[in-house]
This record gives C-alpha cells, structure tokens and sequence, in this order.
C-alpha cells in the first residue's frame, strides 16, 4: 500500500494512484529506462527520433495499479512514475494487454487497451518501435570488449542471433498457417476461409437484395397513391355515397 | 543545564551549541567514502528515494533549486540538468569536507555551468527572502539542532507557490519491518561502518539519530506549524523512509 498523506483541510492529493510501494515502482520505472536506453545505445536513429519527442505519453496499468509517463530526450527516453504537467495520451490496460499490443499495434479495438488523447503521439512511439533497429554486432563487441576473440566472435554471432530471429519468426507464421489448414480440413470444427468469405459475399448479396426490393415496394407504393385511375376512383365513390 | 539548553546527539543528550560541533565530526570522518556507504548500508535503494525526490520537485528549465546539506551532489546534478542554462542550483552543506567532496564530483562530472557551492547553516540560510522555486533537503534535516528555526528558514527563502522537499528517514509502518530494521540498524550498520571507514561510532550515531527524529505525522505538523501548506507525505520503502513535500503560500 503506498502510502501518501495530505494535511487536513489543504485539498492536497497526490497524482500518484499506485498501491505499489513507491521503491518498487521507481525500481520498475528505473529498468524499464534502463532496457530502453539500453537498446537505444545501438540504434541511434531511433534514439534521435525519440529526442524530438516533446510530448508525455502515460501507460496507465491496471493491476497492479501504477501509472509511467514516457518522455523523450537527448540521451534516450525518461520513465518517470510521477508527472504534475498535462499530458498528451495517455493508454490503459492490463500489463498483458498493453505487452500484447506492443508486439502487434496494428490496432486498439478488442485490445483491451484503452487510449485518450492524441493518437499522433502514440503513432510517432509506434514508428518509432517498428522501425527499431540494433546494432547486434556492435552491442556484442562492446561487451565481449575490443580484442581477437571478439572481433571474430560478435559477427558470428550476430549472424547467428539473427538467422534464429528469422528462423523464430519463419516458424511462427508456418504454425499459424498449420493451425489455419489444420482446425477446418482436418477437424472440420471451422468452416474454411473461401467458404466464410462466399457466406459473408452471399449475406451481402442478400441484404442488398432486400433493398432494393424495399425501395421498389415503396416506389410502387407512392406510384399508386399518386395514379389518377385510383384517384378518379376514390371521387366516383364518394359522389356514389353522397347520393 | 536547562532543558532549553540541551538537544540530543543520538540516544545523548548534549549542549545545543555541541551538536553541531558533534555532527560535523562524524561528516569529516565519513566524507571520503559517504556514497560508498550509502551504496552499501542501503543496498542503492537510496539512489531510487531520491530520483523520486527529484520527480516530486517538478523543477522545470528557468528555475531555482537550493539544495541543502546536499553531500556529495547526487541531487544537485539531477537539477542542473532540469534547470538548465536559465536556471540556477546551489549545492550546500554546512559540512566543509561533504561540500568539496560534492563540488570535486560534479566537477568531475562536466557540471560547472550552473550549479554554485555555499557552505550554509539551514537554521540560518544566506539568501534573499523569495529567491528560490524549490529547496530540498535529504538525510540532512535529522542533523539540524533547531528543526523548527530552519524549517522556517527556508520557507523564508522560497518564492510564494515554492515546494520545500525533506527527504528522511522515518517510522516503519510495519511491526516486523521495524524489528528487522532495528536489528539491521544497531548491529550491521557500526559493523559496516567500522569496516568501511574504520568508524563505527559515525554510524551508530546514525542508527541514533533516525530513531529520535519525528515520525512522519510530526513532522508534516512542523511543517504546517512553520507556514507551509498542502503538506503531504510519501513513503518509500513500508516507511524506512519518507518525503515530505510542504508549498509556501
């Protein structure tokens, strides 16, 4: 439990909403930076964009209850755990949530994360994510250190972290197809893909169909009510009820 | 002797105009390897009180930041960078060796732009009413003499709408916490000390002093007894620790 007192009558309230202690939540906030700045050491395009970042961009997580506010500057990025000023977006969600929307931020519907504010802020973090590039071979040299070995060792294996990246990746996109194929052919449990889009096209067709035919029922309608026959009609059975 | 007369100095009560006499002893004695010790007695947890500290202040380009019995600068070189050219920092101590052991670490450090070193009195600060937007004060207030004079002190040299932060040790909140803390306190903390800088006294003098400075509530009411308002406090670590954040009106 965090514990923040305000003195009575003041109308003090801190901006803090964690019910972490407050050392946990700095330790959190401290190597979150630290993986980011990390990384961003070997990849100074991204470190650079994010330089130009003026704007806050707060992670609101649910449970456990914290919030961490993103801000750009010149040696990499700040993760702070207490901001006063306004902020610009401000996203919220599950810890799982919000990890799973880092891995595919395609799109927040059915995310179960939440976004306010600006989306330009989020797209620019996006961008920035995406096009996340690091040197392996460089962060390997500086930390086998500048010698033979390491000379003839980071290459190697930078080759070999990103063949099994490739690898990982290839493997992934190969189960996904298996599971695809797997679950309507062999299981029968799901219809097929061609046979979901010819349903969808034939529901399509349908509710077209239905328009059409909705707006012909009541062109005809209006056509009738307006047609002189009927009218001449209706006033010969009036001047027959008069007499 | 009166009452009136004497303070304490750790569990000792000694002559008002000893303490600081006393105080400043045990800081010459640990200077050279204070950070060492915090390092050590706090397992680096302090480094993540005061980066809390340093979010708290909200201290903004343009501002000015008084940092009072600011040792060797660990807070003093956070602002300097928020400050920036337009601002100003004052690292001061009243402790000669804690100063240019701060001074000689910022300086290493590349900062010499914006930060001026003060050997200062809290009791007695040497400045223009109004001058300051924030004024901190870490692991220092629980050596003052006269916490009350100075809390008053300062409050004089801040600007209206100016944050005073004291960062101290405090009350655990937890009975077993507390316990293990006593424990850790009085017999790892003069073992370490005697180890480190051949000093156990400097640190049982600490262990002594954190448990005769007021809790929590006590302070935040010397806060508001001294002027300031929407007093509030944080603590860190089940209570070990606490910050205090009071704005003059």
């Amino acid at each position: 439990m965090s514990a923040t007192k305000s003195s009575a009558g003041a109308g003090s309230e801190s901006c803090l909403d964690t019910g972490l202690d407050i050392s946990i939540v700095q330790a959190i906030a401290v190597s979150i930076e630290s993986i980011i700045n990390t990384a961003l050491q070997y990849d100074p395009s991204s470190k650079q964009k994010i330089a130009q970042i003026n704007d806050i961009l707060a992670i609101r997580i649910t449970a456990p209850s914290m919030t961490l506010y993103f801000h750009g500057q010149d040696d990499g990025v700040a993760v702070l755990s207490y901001y006063e000023d306004s902020i610009s977006t401000q996203l919220s969600g599950s810890v799982l949530a919000l990890v799973s929307l880092l891995k595919q931020p395609t799109s927040l519907t059915n995310s179960g994360v939440q976004l306010s504010g600006s989306v330009a802020l989020l797209q620019q973090w996006q961008t920035i994510v995406e096009t996340l590039d690091i040197d392996w071979e460089d962060a390997l040299g500086q930390l086998f250190g500048n010698n033979v070995v390491s000379d003839t060792f980071a290459p190697l294996a930078t080759g070999y972290l990103k063949q099994s990246a490739q690898w990982a990746h290839q493997q992934q996109q190969e189960h996904q197809r298996l599971i695809a194929e797997y679950l309507p052919e062999e299981l029968n449990v799901v219809p097929s893909k061609p046979e979901v889009e010819d349903f969808i096209q034939q529901v399509g067709d349908v509710r077209s169909h239905t328009d059409r035919l909705t707006a012909r029922i009541q062109l005809l309608k209006k056509q009738l009510t307006e047609s002189p026959l009927l009218k001449s009609k209706q006033h010969s059975s009036q001047d027959e009820n008069k007499k | 002797m009166t009452k009136q007369d004497t303070t304490h100095f750790g569990f000792e009560e000694v002559a008002t105009d000893e303490k600081a006499h006393r105080v400043a002893d045990v800081f010459h004695s640990v200077a050279s390897k204070y950070d060492l010790m915090n390092d050590l007695m706090s397992g680096g947890v302090h480094r993540l009180w005061k980066r809390f500290t340093i979010e708290l202040s909200a201290v903004r380009p343009g501002h000015k930041v008084l940092d009072i019995a600011g040792g060797t600068g660990d807070l003093a070189y956070k602002f300097s960078k928020l400050v920036g050219d337009e601002g100003q920092v004052i690292l001061s101590d009243i402790n000669s060796s804690m100063l240019n052991v701060g001074r000689d670490r910022l300086i290493d450090r590349g900062v010499n732009q914006n930060v001026q070193y003060v050997q200062l009195d809290a009791q007695h600060i040497p400045f223009d009413d109004n001058s300051f937007d924030c004024v901190t004060i870490a692991f220092g207030l629980r050596n003052v003499t006269d916490k009350d004079l100075a809390l008053r002190s300062i409050l004089r040299v801040l600007k209206p709408g100016g944050r005073l932060l004291v960062l101290e040790f405090s009350k655990p909140k937890n009975k077993l916490l507390e316990k293990i803390y006593d424990e850790y306190s009085f017999r790892l903390l003069p073992f370490m000390g005697k180890l480190i800088t051949d000093d156990a006294d400097s640190y049982r003098y600490l262990a002594e002093s954190i448990r005769m400075h007021p809790d929590q509530k006590t302070l935040q009411g010397m806060m508001d007894e001294a002027g300031f308002t929407n007093t509030e406090y944080h603590n860190m670590t089940g209570g070990i620790v606490a910050l205090h954040k009071g704005i003059k009106p």
